[in-house]
């Protein structure tokens, strides 16, 4: 219950942030902008609207989450308006939790608003539209939900600006680590095994892109996808659990 | 200074901020012009078509720039295919500039290997316009692989074995790798039977022409292969001729004057019509007949010489 008043109220301060307005309508624009480089290309009219228009919701969605996550907790410590919250009576991870599923709501609005927009672009260019769109669609929030836990984390021991450098590094990172096992399994020894930690470690974002499949339509099997959003929400738990044990020891002066 | 900055302050009346205001706008419009007239002239220097082609030779490998879009790799495939088709679209390109469409069009391929209409497009421009049928091989190979179920690329592979490498077995293999495609034209079957059966036989590759044209929406490329129709043609006709002339040589004891005697003798209905404009001319001392507008003849078709193409 207190988990979801805090929810409820950072989803009003959100809808409050200009930041988000800016973003959105950039994404609507993007989108539509597909309907006039369409006439420009050659062959392949469909790919473009879908890869402009599941590219755009995928960076707008990603910058959403990362410049207001890194706000959640930092700048309720900046403007002390923290102490007010916790001298009542709730625990520390209800806070965060809150806070989190307060961003994972605006998310998923924000999500289904740019996914109107392109569906009524594909709609007016009476481009078919197949069930691995929506999956692709879903594979897209997982990836928002743990973006906005790394930012959440972050945001519970730096400053705003750190923050958000840091969970864009974690953001292109995430995209890198296949790399990171091909070099690794080409070393040995020592070497093999921290590049092979860091692998499992650190989130491998590049699972949650279906954006190819959609403009190819392969379809993806259920069981795939129960397991991509198996590990999205146990990386999100991970990511927000750490987050409560160090948001549990810090004081706040 | 107290004293100053209040003796100033009634002068600050409403006509003085109108006037700064106007001037603040003016000074805005004149950078916005000259902001517009610098570009223009910038772009009046460096001619832009020539940047496009070299930043397509500027390229990174598609191995390194996949890693390097986080996942946006299909959406930067199709930016780079914007930007090649804004090149590809110029009259004529130099020798140099297709081997950097190669390349451009080998990376939007790794960035997305499904991309099927880049390798048919790839595959009909470098060889037919960019006469470089090792690079479209070499494309449409990596599509085949990549791709083994669109029918249309190892029709082009066959294309390009049958006429431009005059690999009639080889290209015959692939149209028959085609046929088992789903999606291909009901003839293919017919026609890898037929390759197979009579590699140098000019019905046969007319045939194999007109699927191609059927296939074809660029004008640029239909105008190609309306020439490479016409050029076959000739092949068609010159057999004809010949082979009468033979029958002619074989009666008469010896070689007709001139090919009007052909028609007269009977030998043949009519001499056909060189589909150049140009005519056909009999060789009366060795009974060669040969096109006006196209002395050398058609190598593919000289696989009576097999292996020497």
């Amino acid at each position: 219950m207190k988990v979801w008043s805090i929810a409820f109220n950072t989803f009003r301060e959100n809808l409050r942030d200009k930041l988000l307005y800016n973003l959105l309508i950039f994404a609507l624009l993007m989108i539509g902008s597909s309907l006039i480089l369409m006439r420009l290309t050659l062959g392949e009219f469909h790919r473009l609207i879908l890869d402009i228009g599941l590219g755009s919701i995928n960076f707008f969605g990603v910058l959403i989450a990362i410049f207001i996550g890194i706000g959640l907790v930092s700048k309720e410590i900046e403007k002390k308006t923290i102490y007010t919250i916790i001298s009542k009576p709730v625990a520390r991870f209800q806070f965060l939790l809150g806070k989190y599923l307060g961003l994972s709501v605006t998310l998923l609005i924000n999500t289904a608003i740019m996914t109107a927009g392109l569906l009524a672009v594909l709609y007016l260019q009476e481009v078919p539209v197949h069930g691995v769109l929506f999956k692709a669609l879903g594979m897209i929030m997982v990836e928002f939900m743990v973006i906005t836990a790394v930012a959440l984390l972050f945001s519970t021991f730096s400053s705003a600006t750190l923050s958000a450098i840091f969970t864009l590094a974690v953001y292109v990172i995430g995209h890198l680590t296949p790399d990171l096992k091909a070099f690794g399994q080409k070393m040995d020894g020592l070497s093999q095994t921290v590049l092979e930690g860091m692998y499992y470690v650190l989130p491998n974002l590049e699972r949650f892109n279906l954006k190819g499949h959609v403009t190819h339509q392969l379809d993806v099997p259920v069981s795939d996808l129960l397991i991509i959003t198996a590990y999205g929400i146990t990386y999100t738990a991970f990511l927000l659990l750490l987050a409560s044990v160090i948001f549990q020891r810090r004081d706040f002066r | 200074m107290t004293f100053s900055s209040r003796t100033q302050q009634p002068s600050h009346s409403a006509t003085n901020i109108l006037i700064r205001i106007g001037l603040l706008t003016a000074g805005c419009m004149l950078s916005l012009v000259s902001i517009v007239q610098l570009q223009r002239s910038l772009d009046h220097r460096t001619d832009r078509t020539i940047a496009q082609i070299e930043e397509l030779a500027q390229l990174p490998r598609g191995e390194y720039l996949k890693p390097a879009l986080l996942g946006y790799h299909n959406l930067g495939a199709d930016i780079l295919w914007l930007r090649l088709l804004q090149v590809l679209g110029k009259k004529k390109n130099t020798a140099d500039e297709y081997e950097w469409i190669f390349h451009a069009m080998d990376v939007i391929t790794t960035l997305d290997p499904q991309y099927d209409y880049v390798y048919y497009v790839g595959g009909v421009v470098l060889t037919n316009i960019a006469n470089r049928v090792d690079l479209s091989n070499r494309l449409l190979e990596k599509g085949f692989k990549e791709n083994p179920t669109v029918w249309n690329i190892p029709f082009l592979l066959g294309y390009n074995h049958y006429f431009i490498q005059g690999d009639a077995v080889k290209a015959a293999e692939y149209i028959a790798a085609a046929a088992r495609l789903p999606g291909g034209p009901a003839y293919l079957p017919g026609l890898a039977s037929r390759m197979y059966a009579e590699a140098n036989n000019p019905e046969t590759a007319l045939q194999f022409l007109e699927a191609l044209w059927r296939q074809t929406q660029d004008d640029g490329m239909r105008e190609v292969l309306e020439k490479r129709v016409k050029e076959v043609m000739i092949e068609r006709d010159i057999r004809l001729l010949e082979s009468a002339v033979n029958q002619y040589k074989g009666k008469q004891g010896h070689v007709p004057a001139k090919l009007q005697d052909l028609v007269t003798s009977g030998y043949l209905h009519q001499i056909p019509e060189e589909p150049f404009g140009g005519s056909y001319k009999l060789d009366s001392k060795i009974g060669k007949v040969t096109s006006s507008t196209h002395p050398d003849r058609l190598k593919v078709f000289r696989l009576d010489k097999q292996g020497s193409v």
